[in-house]
């Protein structure tokens, strides 16, 4: 019989904030953020995000601390005590998002780790050719051994438990990814030339601002950058201090997010602009391979060689950029597994068999991601756009319960710093769900216009309609078929 | 720097920064009077 599970609680409201910080910060903040604010129009882009920043983050956020603070479960169970037990399937659907991409961001987190290692030897600044060392890489089994060791360091930190694992770590990753970013932007900025990249970054157009493209993108990138409404600080929240804030930490956790974002994209555009000064733009716009790859595994690299300092220096940057890439997936990953361990955890599963259960699964469901780049797409595209499935589920289950209900009792609890008032209910209640419709709507107009025109029906075309129906579809039945198994197995122990 | 480039700079930087440095100060401030709270009590 599986032991009952040891209580943990964040020791401090730092330690809390740090791990919290630690799941929003990820490469997306580095690699993804840089190259849509230039397809974007430089600064056109920055003020829809801002703006997005409050109406989608934010309130998201709050709304999942005080879930996961409230109630003290993983997905499936929180969303079952908010909404009503006979929608614990889209609790399951949310912690299934985050788990598929899990998977492939384990992959991820592998691929960071090899460049670290060759910045270290030196490969990075010496190879002429660094779309051939990608796809030497990349083509190979070494992202296979790189995803294992990935998953092996997550479940390690997680097994340590919430307080010696994930809330020490953050403690010590995260200070340091602030560290090595400001050592980054501080090299960046000095470099000759840099200042033109800084103009690029903050100077707003007219015509792009009053483009709703860029608006959808201001909110896409909030979508996906800030880690809200992936429910991952909902199973965070979970081991909050019943005396813990929650209105100001996921203020302090948005903005903090989004400030690591914004000093990614002045590093990034004044080395681009510094080394590259004649076609530089216009590589951080296209991309090469995946677009994202791309600029953090070819481009940058053959800007790292261009430094300034000698062989040394570049060694150097390359490095420490390699090994802050490394730091800010890893803290995303060790949410991603405490997710679904929780989860398993409220089911009565013991905490080091979820753990075992969790990884080794994980492995092996990432190994199609590691050995294909066109399977990892697919589940990239798949998953991403589930996610704002799940902002609209969070929403959803806050609304059901009552907005004004959920306030009063779950985000005004007694003890918070700052209580909020009624604006609150009216963006979760309409401004939340009418963003996510939109989102949804938009990106799959692009699916059946732009992307795949002639196949945006087939579940078997990468980026289509169809793919994300039917894999959505496929685990929601499969979730609803299971409701009240679920139901029954997270809630046997509890009295409520 | 054109005045729009700057006044964006302002206006983005102040807010995401300013919001976080500002976040912070009420934070500190909110952990040590409850850090005094408790000595006293």
């Amino acid at each position: 019989m599986a032991m009952p599970e040891k209580k943990e609680f964040f020791t401090t409201r730092w330690g809390m904030i740090l791990s919290v910080i630690g799941i929003a910060v990820g490469t997306g903040n580095i690699w993804r953020f840089s190259r849509i604010v230039a397809q974007n129009g430089g600064g056109s882009f920055l003020i829809p995000w801002v703006v997005f920043l409050l109406l989608w983050s934010v309130p998201l956020i709050i709304a999942e601390i005080a879930i996961g603070k409230s109630t003290r479960l993983g997905t499936v169970g929180a969303i079952a005590a908010l909404a009503g037990k006979r929608f614990a399937w889209m609790g399951a659907f949310i912690g299934f998002v985050s788990t598929a991409i899990m998977f492939y961001y384990s992959v991820v987190t592998g691929w960071c780790m090899n460049y670290l290692v060759s910045s270290l030897s030196g490969t990075i600044v010496s190879t002429s050719d660094h779309v051939a060392l990608w796809e030497s890489f990349t083509g190979g089994t070494q992202p296979l051994l790189y995803h294992a060791l990935a998953m092996a360091i997550g479940a390690f930190i997680v097994y340590r438990g919430v307080v010696k694992g994930i809330e020490r770590t953050n403690r010590i990753l995260i200070p340091m990814l602030i560290v090595i970013l400001l050592t980054l932007a501080v090299r960046a900025v000095t470099l000759p030339g840099s200042l033109q990249g800084i103009a690029y970054l903050f100077t707003p157009t007219w015509d792009s601002l009053l483009d709703y493209r860029v608006w959808l993108a201001a909110l896409t990138q909030n979508a996906w950058d800030t880690g809200a409404g992936w429910g991952l600080i909902l199973t965070y929240a979970c081991y909050a201090r019943q005396k813990e804030d929650i209105a100001l930490n996921a203020g302090l956790t948005a903005f903090g997010n989004n400030s690591v974002s914004l000093l990614a994209g002045i590093t990034i555009f004044s080395a681009v602009f510094a080394l590259a000064p004649g076609d530089g733009i216009s590589e951080l716009i296209s991309g090469r391979g995946s677009t994202n790859t791309g600029l953090a595994f070819i481009f940058l690299p053959q800007l790292f060689q261009q430094m300034p300092g000698g062989p040394t220096a570049q060694v150097f940057f390359s490095t420490i950029f390699f090994l802050g890439l490394t730091f800010a997936a890893m803290t995303s990953l060790f949410s991603m597994i405490e997710l679904a361990v929780k989860v398993f955890v409220d089911m009565g599963l013991g905490r080091t068999r979820a753990i075992v259960l969790v990884s080794t699964l994980g492995f092996l469901f990432g190994i199609p991601s590691a050995l294909s780049l066109t399977f990892f797409e697919n589940q990239d595209w798949v998953w991403g756009i589930g996610l704002m499935v799940s902002g609209g589920f969070i929403s959803f289950a806050v609304i059901k319960h009552g907005a004004d209900r959920f306030r009063k009792e779950a985000v005004n609890a007694e003890g918070v710093d700052f209580k909020l008032g009624r604006w609150y209910d009216v963006i979760i209640t309409w401004i939340v769900p009418v963003q996510v419709i939109v989102l949804i709507v938009w990106w799959f107009s692009l699916a059946i216009m732009d992307y795949d025109a002639q196949g945006w029906w087939n579940p078997f075309h990468i980026y289509s309609v169809g793919t994300c129906l039917v894999q959505w579809g496929a685990m929601i039945a499969l979730f609803m078929v299971f409701n009240r198994w679920m139901v029954a197995r997270t809630f046997r122990t509890r009295k409520d | 720097m054109a005045i729009g480039t700057v006044f964006t700079m302002i206006i983005v930087a102040g807010t995401v920064w300013g919001g976080l440095a500002t976040l912070l100060v009420i934070a500190l401030r909110k952990e040590r009077r409850k850090k005094a709270e408790k000595t006293d009590g």
